[in-house]
């Protein structure tokens, strides 16, 4: 049924069709909404679930570990702070292999207290072992978010479904949200692989001591290399219910393009919209939405470049002493490419600022008219007045 | 397949390799692990003495008779004292219970009252018509003849017998019991306590002949035995050499009187000379029978060596005692007995009776002083001219008690029967006999290595199974389980009753061996 | 005492890696024999741990699950809920924690899951310091005592956190102290907790620690004895927060108890004195709740 709902709502309603059992979580604005609708599902009996109102997210994401551990499908909310709070418990998380299933709406870290779109909370998580999968709209972070218990089931690890502060978490768009008996077509109920088992006791997550603890890291590994295709499969599952999917990556009017924008999360709405403007006026300019950041898609990434001639890309974030992360992980992917496109990497819109229309337009045109990056990160939009003594 | 049903417990799931899968879920046993080899102290189940036992003529095992009582295992501890003593009722009345003087329980409140709950034990055996059930070794075709029915004899009859000796016991008097029969009155010892642990001695075979006229000489000239017990006792009155003497009773010849049901005629004030049990028996006696007994005792009333509670016993009674005083003359007169006393006081009496003790007659000082082939024990003496002779009770024992005489009767025993198989004498016929107390230790557990953490302050009770609870149970294991309920290595196993450690795991802390309330448990040094 | 039937199972393997004498091994093998096998164990960071076996090894025979350090409150809610979700209203969640999960990193957590009530039983087995990675203080370790991080003329000068008056404060359902030398009454407490369902029950173990006390490992049980005979750790419960009942009363000096443990060696006769002042002040208040009973 199509509903015109905000980002965060978009995830409830998915947590309610997911028939997620266990739920915990913790106030951050701007990831507050997601948890008072689910919340309100459980109270008002349209999910048969049990909401456990802990006292910080590093507890939400303790609690849906113990909870996943004992076999049922769990969900937990965050954002900024609260993510990075988790921190030790999302390498708890992925360590335990449990398919927990995690909304993260990219805000900025303080100081100053900032609670607008910002990546690099997410983004700084990127060696924990989470599977990160970034949505452009509401239609997308519903649908991600039932694909993401699926994949995480399939594979189990852990998935982080990443919506953009206020741009998708509090937007309203229409979404069509599926009937449950569609989404139990595609959903099964949850069988877990790792359970507590009083007929068997074991112990789990036992101490590894060096003779076994890099095996089991190896397998986390391997499972990442696994998620790619089991992604896919997932996806084709979705669409054979829902006629919709997305793609690891969204290659956007790149056929014949020398330079591509590549963006994540709803900057990649903008971008398709000056792409379109751009070829108007003629311009060789494509697009590359990137949804999947962990495991990062390196293959698919080096495949699609691979006749371009120059990359910008927008990075909404910053690893501080590198630049862009997404830039990093670009040029890292295109290692082995015969032809190595340029890579111009853009930090901007940090902390909410704004990406408009005009500065994409004025990074492509900048990106077309330097024929080398003039640095490695190019801030832009910087207002250098502010330094003025 | 198998294994990914018994790693993720069901097999419906999408299959995931165990290298896609591979986590820390643990459940191999640790016992893999043998610990025992970080140990260097091993902990060891090792019983030890107590000093009640220690004190008891008899070597009765009373931690191990409380701790039976304790939890009502009544027969057992029957069986326990039977094993070392004929006579626990006879005791529990008329035993000095120097056990109790010795008790570790003295320093921490009050000692365990021993001997009223063997008191106790031999009344239910008594009442309860109890069959011995002790081992007793069938007749090994030697005869042994026993001259006196007192404790000791009837003692050495009853040893004798359970080592396999066919054993006749030959009384002058017209009843078996010696002295407890005839010297020691009713009231302190019933007849038909003394008459019942008798007959038990008799059911296993053992003969006793009263009045005999049988002599060392005749039972000799019989030829039908391969030795004899002496036991004859101290019959002969020790003289107190003061003019008058002979105006004077003798205490015994008065309590044979009495206990023969004999009409003694003796009554108004009587003057007791005296301060030992006979003295008191005497004077406890003369109350029954209508007199005013007053005990003239040369030392404090504090020194006399009669029980403290039968001094108090008589004190209620009404008996008067004068201490710091004795007779140095008695003289008659018209009205009856005029007794001078040291204090140059004189004391007017219808009678006197001395209580001073009594001696060995003359031909047995003669045989004790034959001194060829003969072998000195602690409480008898072997003569061996072409027949082994044993003297025992009071003839030769240090200490003249009952409980010193049933003991002496037992060294007797175990003499005769190491001249015949060459074994050790000890104080315990378990040991003897190499029961399970051969083993223990010989260490005597003192107060400081009992654990007082598990006694709490608590005078005497009068529920007897109350009281045996009190018993510290110095040196034997009383099942209290400490050593398997404190364990962290899960080290102490219990089969069958018995408790062991499992030396595989045991990491040596020792809070077993701290734990034991009762220094049961012992410390090896590892090799 | 003896075991009763049901109490005479082993739920534990020999052969763990405790240190010789370990109070935390007495305790969780005393804590089993009153639980029975119907339990879902969370253990955070701390000696029991590594007790409990590398992988793939394991000392118990009920389930484990390992938590990170700070989380048993929150994880133990989690397992609670789940279990709940599965329909499993039999088996109960048991948390197994340290002082250190319990009185430091782990206190809000704690604190978290008693407020909302969580229906399990939180166990701290108090060996009073950070054992497991060493011996530092925790805010469990008593005023007086030595560790590496207050060393010689530095031992701690602050007292020891109260838990149990903490959770007190949240009116817990209940809470109470038992220590391994009165098994009885430990086994008594575990046994109510066990059957007060629906709340969240908190039990405070006192556990010595032969290696970090610096006391030979057979006294383990009587050092945790004196405790409760010098009142410096009493026996008490304490219902709804408000409830309180003295299970035993100590008559000894804490003299008795300081003098036989290394970490407590460099104290004066003034300090000893000091803390006997503590100690008689604080059984006197706990007294005086005892008579505020509803």
């Amino acid at each position: 049924m199509r509903q015109v709902l905000e980002g965060s709502h978009a995830v409830s309603e998915a947590v309610r069709l997911a028939k997620v059992q266990v739920v915990s979580a913790y106030p951050i604005t701007p990831q507050t909404h997601i948890m008072e609708a689910i919340a309100e599902f459980c109270a008002n009996g349209k999910m048969n679930a049990k909401f456990i109102c802990v006292e910080s997210e590093h507890s939400a994401m303790a609690s849906v570990i113990a909870a996943s551990a004992a076999g049922v499908r769990t969900f937990t909310a965050t954002s900024s702070h609260g993510l990075a709070l988790m921190h030790e418990l999302l390498h708890w998380a992925s360590g335990a292999r449990l398919p927990i299933v995690m909304a993260e709406v990219n805000r900025a870290l303080a100081p100053g207290w900032n609670i607008w779109m910002d990546q690099t909370d997410s983004l700084s998580q990127r060696d924990t072992g989470w599977i990160q999968l970034y949505c452009e709209d509401s239609q997308e972070v519903l649908d991600t978010t039932l694909c993401a218990f699926k994949l995480a089931e399939a594979i189990n690890l852990p998935v982080m479904v990443v919506l953009d502060a206020f741009f998708l978490s509090h937007t309203y768009e229409p979404v069509d949200v599926p009937e449950q008996n569609e989404v139990d077509k595609f959903l099964p109920p949850f069988l877990p692989r790792i359970n507590i088992d009083m007929s068997n006791p074991c112990s789990l997550y036992q101490m590894a001591p060096p003779n076994f603890y890099m095996e089991m890291r190896y397998s986390i590994f391997r499972a990442m290399e696994e998620t790619i295709s089991k992604f896919l499969e997932v996806e084709e599952d979705f669409y054979k219910v829902f006629g919709r999917k997305y793609g690891i990556l969204d290659s956007f009017q790149c056929d014949d393009a020398e330079i591509i924008i590549i963006a994540a999360g709803t900057t990649a709405s903008t971008c398709r919209q000056v792409v379109l403007d751009l070829r108007e006026t003629g311009e060789k300019v494509g697009l590359i939405k990137i949804k999947m950041f962990r495991p990062f898609p390196k293959k698919l990434i080096s495949d699609a470049l691979s006749n371009a001639k120059k990359i910008a890309v927008i990075d909404r974030n910053c690893s501080f002493g590198v630049g862009g992360i997404f830039a990093q992980e670009i040029k890292s992917a295109l290692y082995k490419n015969k032809n190595m496109p340029t890579v111009f990497g853009y930090i901007t819109g940090l902390g909410g600022r704004d990406v408009t229309p005009k500065m994409i337009e004025e990074i492509y045109f900048k990106t077309k008219e330097e024929h080398y990056p003039e640095k490695e990160s190019i801030w832009f939009g910087i207002n250098y007045e502010l330094f003025r003594n | 397949m198998l294994l990914q049903k018994q790693f993720f417990g069901h097999e419906s799931v999408m299959m995931l390799s165990k290298e896609l899968l591979y986590i820390s879920r643990s459940n191999i046993s640790t016992e893999i692990n043998k610990t025992g080899s970080w140990r260097f102290l091993t902990p060891i189940y090792q019983l030890k003495s107590s000093p009640c036992t220690e004190k008891c003529p008899l070597s009765q095992d009373i931690s191990r008779i409380e701790m039976l009582v304790s939890k009502g295992k009544f027969k057992e501890a029957i069986d326990l004292i039977l094993l070392e003593n004929p006579f626990p009722s006879v005791c529990g009345h008329v035993c000095f219970h120097t056990c109790e003087t010795a008790c570790n329980r003295k320093s921490f409140d009050e000692p365990v009252g021993i001997h009223s709950i063997e008191r106790f034990l031999g009344n239910i055996a008594i009442a309860e018509d109890y069959k011995l059930n002790i081992p007793i070794i069938s007749f090994n075709g030697k005869n042994i003849a026993i001259l006196g029915a007192g404790p000791s004899g009837l003692g050495a009859a009853y040893f004798m017998r359970i080592l396999g000796y066919n054993c006749d016991v030959f009384e002058i008097k017209k009843e078996p019991g010696g002295l407890l029969r005839w010297g020691i009155p009713a009231y302190r010892l019933p007849d038909l306590v003394l008459r019942k642990e008798i007959l038990r001695i008799e059911s296993l075979g053992v003969k006793i002949h009263c009045n005999s006229k049988e002599t060392v000489d005749s039972l000799k000239k019989s030829g039908k035995y391969d030795a004899i017990f002496i036991g004859c006792g101290y019959g002969k009155p020790v003289k107190m050499g003061i003019d008058g003497e002979d105006l004077a009773i003798d205490g015994l010849e008065f309590l044979y009187k009495i206990r023969n049901g004999e009409n003694t005629d003796i009554g108004g004030h009587v003057a007791v000379i005296g301060g030992g049990n006979s003295a008191i028996d005497v004077s406890r006696s003369l109350i029954r029978i209508g007199a005013t007994p007053i005990i003239f005792y040369r030392r404090r009333i504090e020194d006399m060596p009669a029980f403290k509670e039968e001094v108090e016993a008589a004190n209620v009674e009404g008996v008067e005692i004068r201490e710091l005083t004795k007779p140095i003359r008695i003289e008659k007169d018209s009205e009856g007995l005029v007794i001078t006393l040291n204090n140059n006081n004189t004391f007017k009496a219808q009678h006197v009776i001395k209580a001073i003790g009594n001696e060995a007659e003359n031909h047995w000082k003669l045989l004790l002083d034959s001194k060829e082939n003969f072998s000195k024990f602690s409480r008898t003496v072997l003569v061996n001219n072409h027949l082994p002779i044993v003297l025992g009770g009071d003839l030769v024992n240090p200490v003249k008690s009952v409980a010193d005489a049933i003991a002496s009767g037992k060294q007797a025993a175990m003499v005769l029967d190491s001249f015949f198989n060459h074994r050790e004498v000890t104080n315990s016929m378990d040991i003897y006999t190499g029961g399970d107390r051969k083993n223990r230790s010989k260490h005597i557990t003192s107060i400081e290595e009992i654990n007082l953490d598990y006694f709490e302050f608590s005078p005497r009770r009068d529920s007897e199974i109350e009281e045996a609870k009190r018993c510290f149970n110095c040196g034997i294991c009383n099942d209290c389980d400490n050593c398997r309920i404190f364990c962290p290595e899960i080290s102490v196993n219990f089969k069958d009753n018995k408790r062991s450690i499992n030396l595989d795991y045991c990491k040596g802390c020792g809070i077993c061996i701290t734990e034991c309330p009762r220094n049961a448990m012992g410390l090896r040094e590892e090799a | 005492m003896n075991f009763s039937e049901t109490e005479d199972i082993e739920l534990m393997h020999p052969g763990h890696v405790g240190c010789p004498g370990c109070g935390a091994v007495i305790a969780m093998r005393l804590a089993l024999k009153a639980m029975g096998e119907k339990i879902v164990l969370v253990i955070p960071a701390c000696c029991w741990a590594v007790v409990s076996g590398p992988h793939p090894q394991f000392a118990l025979k009920v389930p484990l699950l390992h938590t990170a350090f700070e989380t048993s409150g929150a994880a133990a809610s989690g397992l609670r809920a789940a279990l709940d979700m599965k329909g499993d209203t039999e088996t109960t969640v048991v948390v197994w924690a340290g002082d250190g999960g319990t009185f430091d990193i782990g206190f809000q957590s704690l604190s978290g899951a008693v407020e909302r009530n969580e229906d399990f039983i939180y166990v701290c087995y108090d060996n009073e310091a950070y054992m497991n990675t060493g011996v530092q203080r925790s805010s469990s370790t008593p005023y007086g005592g030595q560790t590496t991080t207050t060393p010689e003329l530095q031992w701690k000068k602050t007292r020891k956190k109260n838990i149990v008056e903490s959770l007190s404060g949240h009116r817990i359902s209940y809470a109470a102290t038992a220590s391994i030398a009165f098994p009885e009454d430990l086994i008594q407490k575990f046994k109510k907790a066990m059957n007060l369902k629906g709340c969240t029950r908190f039990l405070h173990v006192f556990a010595s620690c032969p290696t970090g006390w610096r006391i030979p490992s057979e006294l383990s049980v009587k050092i945790a004895r004196l405790a409760v005979q010098t009142n410096i750790f009493p026996l008490y419960e304490v219902e709804d927060g408000i409830n309180y009942t003295i299970n035993y009363t100590g008559n000894k000096t804490v003299k008795e108890y300081l003098k036989l443990q290394g970490r407590f060696k460099q104290l004066s006769e003034k300090d000893t004195y000091e803390i006997q002042k503590m100690v008689d002040e604080d059984f006197l208040f706990l007294s005086q709740k005892v008579k505020l009973r509803r």
